[in-house]
């Protein structure tokens, strides 16, 4: 038998026979991931938000750098101007560039919004993980032990925990939210873990006498990244609004640093007179928020097809 | 005059991907209690045939868009709504492939039964209840009286089914049509309620249509049968005449596809799968929509021009060029 | 219906006291863990010995369990304790005084999204694609993305200042005072129920029971008003637990904005006064709000769908 040059190096480490289904199962893999962006794609909202999204990321990561106006500096000989050529978004209190200012709260709201959902996101699938896999007596105690922590209301508990944290800033908020709203992540991930352990091929994995922690991480986790990368997009805009809930109400990232709901608070005490400055931020949280609920929407359609409406 | 006459039946289905051919162009009647069976691969337009007759194709996508279904003196395709509502149920019943979805979860099984009888009959509560518990005595459900008023989680899977031919017989109708009515169920209740549905069609005195892929039940239940492959007919016969001459080569590879014991040793030739896959109904083969698949097709007339379904014998009917009584002494597969 | 529902709901009950006094632990260790004590904050110079005094009589000093004692034994006869800045009042008359005020514009937003939000959601769904159904979805999508600070400040700043229809700016007294915080607050909650009702509509019309409905022949407004309505308002009931935890979070801001007195406004200040009593009692009373919330919830959920009686045994 000939064997075309091309096929040994494909085939090395396996006998013949099993190299077809070896080679498969990763080809199968990317391909499913290929068919969810085909899908999602395919969804014209769902691409439009991701495409506003990054625009606003980039604005808010260049335009401070890039902007000819400093944020920080305060000239009251500016102050409350409505949008014009040289402000196309006005300024504030202290004659600062709203443009500018605005790309400047953006890299806090988002950043805290993103750091948060990371934190969100580790929690949660440790503590999903756990109790979904190990199961039994363990699973039903962790499962109690979040319905009182469902008991906590959001903000109050977020409050709470930033005074024991005792100082106000980037971490400390992203800590205070993280910890008031990782629950549903972690409910989702133990229902996710419980489903595929029940999968045959999980239990063939293990029929096999593969280790758990190997059944773990390498069968059961990666499949739970779809579900995961739809909460990234479900989180976030949580976390964006609690943060300016949290600033608005005088509890969060406070001048002259901005966030957008720090924004919004400073715009609050002008509104009669220069609505613009309240309006800009909360749009921004509007437009950030509306933009992840698309994506996360598309997402789910595109990870998930049993659940697409015709 | 046939109870049930259909006349060139085109259901399509209008998705992004294009036009879906599902039904396309089917023909068939059914006689006052008499049985057809319709048989073929999941697929093949035979649940859509039967949900077109009930008008309960989902529109959109779909939409009968040719061909007539006349019931009893109406063609039901010209019906409005309403008039379509007070035909089903009342003269055309029907139960469907799989009993833990087709009842509601949240209604008790009494609610489900009555519902049906209160809407046709000008009947009083009590009145439908105490048929309701006949009809559920009839299908054979221990203790009827007590289980009107549990929920449907409380029945098995086969008694959901008997729930369900319940429901359809409750008014009384003229023709039933069950679509795939044992499929799901577990082998050992499957001949259980196939003979309990046998036997009400034949003390109801109504018409069935039995819709299946199982040619063991169209068997041992159907006087008439009709072979679907890709939205078209391509084969129909008397029961006995099918299952003892069969013409077209995809109804030879469905019969070769059954385990059959004959005598105490099982066939030879059991079993046989039916290599590819039926065509896709967007763009179906121009010609024959078998011949890819058929071991007789060869390089003649089966890629160029569909064959029309014709009548080989009094009654027996066939949609091939290269029919079993006309292939005689030519070696099968041949051209494979 | 009733032997397992009654069982059901007499289950859930029971569990729910456990829940509660893990909640009253969980706020009291966090509590805990917070710096500094009230009567020794550096604005405030009070002597030496009147701080200790005051911590005495406060029982500061006690160990934690003793606390903790104390305080679950005050949470269960209903008795919150005093409040530590302001010491002529009890949390108790605090709560009794501000919580009403809340409780009320919770309702009613709650109510004005249900009449407002699921109504919108059942014309959508019975119209997919249709310009309604498109105006619902867009109203819906931008509602629950629009914080309500915003829209709290723009009925003001038009209904108000611009256009003057007579209502005021702030306050908790007359009806006129009420419509605009509840309906900012509202509204979101509104977006979220039509959203949610369309979506489950949808799907639940797809089901195979409701293509047995049609094959019976019942009236397509039997099928919409039983078949599918109710099975639809299953996941509806369950979201209108979490909403709460949603009002919760707005009324925080509404009230900040249009200076209700309520509950959530004394929240903000007694944080920033770190009166911690007054803290631990009205977060203690959020969470067994919100407990119980999801209590009436899960009864609801059974009452529905006759499965989860069983099942959650």
């Amino acid at each position: 038998m000939v064997v075309q040059p091309g096929e040994v190096t494909r085939d090395v480490g396996g006998p013949g026979a099993y190299a077809g289904t070896a080679a498969g199962a990763p080809i199968r893999q990317t391909s499913l991931w290929r068919d969810a962006w085909y899908r999602y794609i395919r969804n014209r909202a769902a691409v439009l938000a991701g495409v506003v999204f990054l625009v606003v990321l980039a604005y808010c990561l260049v335009w401070p750098a890039v902007s000819p106006y400093d944020p920080y500096k305060v000239d009251f000989s500016q102050a409350r101007q409505n949008p014009s050529l040289d402000h196309p978004l006005g300024t504030d209190r202290f004659g600062r560039d709203m443009l500018t200012r605005t790309a400047l709260g953006g890299r806090v709201s988002i950043g805290i919004g993103f750091a948060a959902t990371i934190v969100i996101l580790v929690i949660g699938v440790a503590y999903g993980a756990i109790s979904g896999f190990i199961g039994g007596i363990l699973d039903n105690g962790m499962m109690r032990f979040l319905d009182a922590l469902y008991g906590l209301p959001y903000l109050p508990f977020a409050i709470i925990t930033l005074a024991i944290i005792g100082d106000i800033n980037f971490w400390s908020m992203t800590v205070a939210l993280a910890i008031a709203s990782w629950f549903t992540t972690a409910r989702i991930v133990r229902g996710q873990v419980i489903t595929l352990k029940e999968n045959d091929y999980i239990r063939a994995t293990r029929a096999i006498g593969a280790r758990w922690y190997r059944i773990l991480l390498r069968h059961i986790l990666p499949n739970t990244l779809g579900v995961l990368i739809i909460a990234v997009f479900l989180e976030l805009p949580a976390v964006v609004l609690g943060e300016a809930f949290l600033s608005f109400i005088g509890l969060g990232i406070s001048p002259p640093e901005a966030s957008w709901g720090a924004m919004a608070q400073e715009g609050r005490e002008v509104y009669r007179t220069s609505p613009h400055l309240i309006v800009i931020p909360s749009v921004a949280i509007a437009v950030l928020v509306l933009c992840a609920n698309f994506v996360a929407d598309g997402l789910r359609d595109a990870l998930d097809p049993r659940t697409r409406e015709t | 005059m046939a109870l049930l006459d259909v006349r060139d039946l085109k259901t399509h289905f209008f998705t992004r991907e294009g036009v879906v051919h599902a039904v396309d162009g089917v023909s068939f009647s059914v006689d006052r209690g008499r049985t057809l069976g319709i048989v073929g691969e999941s697929g093949c337009g035979k649940s859509v045939t039967a949900l077109s007759i009930m008008g309960l194709i989902p529109k959109p996508p779909a939409k009968i868009v040719a061909g007539e279904v006349v019931f009893d003196g109406r063609d039901l395709t010209k019906l409005g709504e309403r008039q379509l509502e007070s035909v089903r149920g009342r003269e055309i019943a029907m139960i469907f492939q799989d009993p833990m979805t087709s009842l509601n979860p949240t209604l008790t099984i009494g609610t489900q039964i009555t519902e049906t009888i209160k809407r046709h009959f000008d009947l009083s509560n009590e009145r439908a209840r105490k048929r309701a518990v006949e009809l559920l005595e009839e299908v054979r459900i221990p203790n009827a009286a007590s289980r009107l008023d549990d929920y449907p989680h409380r029945y098995s899977g086969g008694m959901r089914q008997r729930v369900m031919i319940a429901i359809a017989l409750s008014c009384n109708p003229m023709l039933l049509i069950a679509d795939e009515p044992t499929t799901a169920l577990d082998v050992t209740v499957q001949a259980q309620v196939l003979d309990l549905l046998d036997e009400l069609r034949e003390s109801h005195d109504m018409a069935m249509i039995l819709i299946t892929h199982d040619m063991g039940v169209v068997a041992e239940t159907a006087d008439e049968v009709i072979v679907m492959y890709a939205g078209q007919v391509v084969e129909q016969a008397p029961v006995l005449e099918l299952f003892d001459h069969p013409e077209h080569p995809y109804t030879e590879a469905l019969l070769g596809a059954l385990p059959q014991i004959e005598g105490e040793r099982i066939r030879e030739a059991r079993l046989t799968a039916i290599p590819g896959r039926p065509p896709d109904l967007v763009s179906p083969p121009p010609a024959c929509r078998f011949a890819p698949r058929c071991p007789h097709a060869g390089g003649d007339s089966c890629t160029e021009t569909m064959p029309e379904l014709r009548e080989l014998r009094s009654g027996h009917w066939v949609r091939s060029a290269h029919p079993t009584s006309e292939r005689a002494g030519r070696p099968v597969g041949a051209s494979a | 219906m009733s032997g397992s529902l009654l069982a059901y709901v007499v289950r859930r009950l029971v569990w729910t006291i456990p829940v509660v006094l893990l909640v009253i632990f969980l706020t009291f260790v966090l509590m805990r863990q917070i710096e500094g004590n009230p009567f020794r904050t550096s604005e405030r110079a009070v002597p030496e010995s009147i701080q200790r005094n005051l911590e005495r009589k406060y029982g500061l000093n006690d160990p934690w369990y003793v606390q903790y004692a104390m305080y679950t034994k005050g949470v269960l006869t209903f008795d919150l304790g005093p409040s530590l800045v302001l010491r002529q009042r009890t949390v108790n008359e605090i709560v009794k005084e501000h919580f009403p005020r809340s409780l009320e514009l919770g309702g009613l937003a709650f109510l004005f999204a249900a009449v407002f939000g699921i109504p919108l959601g059942i014309l959508a769904a019975l119209r997919p694609n249709s310009w309604l159904d498109y105006g619902a979805m867009f109203f819906s999508n931008v509602g629950f993305a629009v914080p309500s600070f915003l829209i709290a400040t723009l009925f003001i700043y038009y209904f108000v200042v611009q256009w003057d229809v007579g209502f005021p700016t702030s306050g908790w007294t007359n009806w006129e005072s009420k419509v605009l915080p509840v309906v900012a607050l509202g509204l979101a909650p509104a977006a979220y129920f039509a959203r949610l009702v369309r979506g489950t509509m949808l799907e639940t019309a797809q089901q195979d029971y409701i293509r047995t409905a049609q094959a019976k022949g019942l009236r397509r407004r039997r099928i919409v008003g039983l078949h599918v309505l109710r099975n639809s308002l299953i996941p509806v009931v369950t979201a209108a637990g979490p909403l709460l935890g949603y009002l919760i979070t707005g009324s925080f801001v509404i009230e900040e904005i249009f200076a209700i007195p309520g509950i959530g406004r004394y929240y903000v200040t007694a944080v920033t006064a770190r009166d911690y009593s007054v803290v631990m009692g009205l977060t203690v009373l959020l969470s067994v709000i919100v407990i119980l919330a999801n209590l009436v919830v899960d009864i609801l959920y059974a009452v529905l769908d006759p499965r989860t009686r069983e099942a959650r045994a």
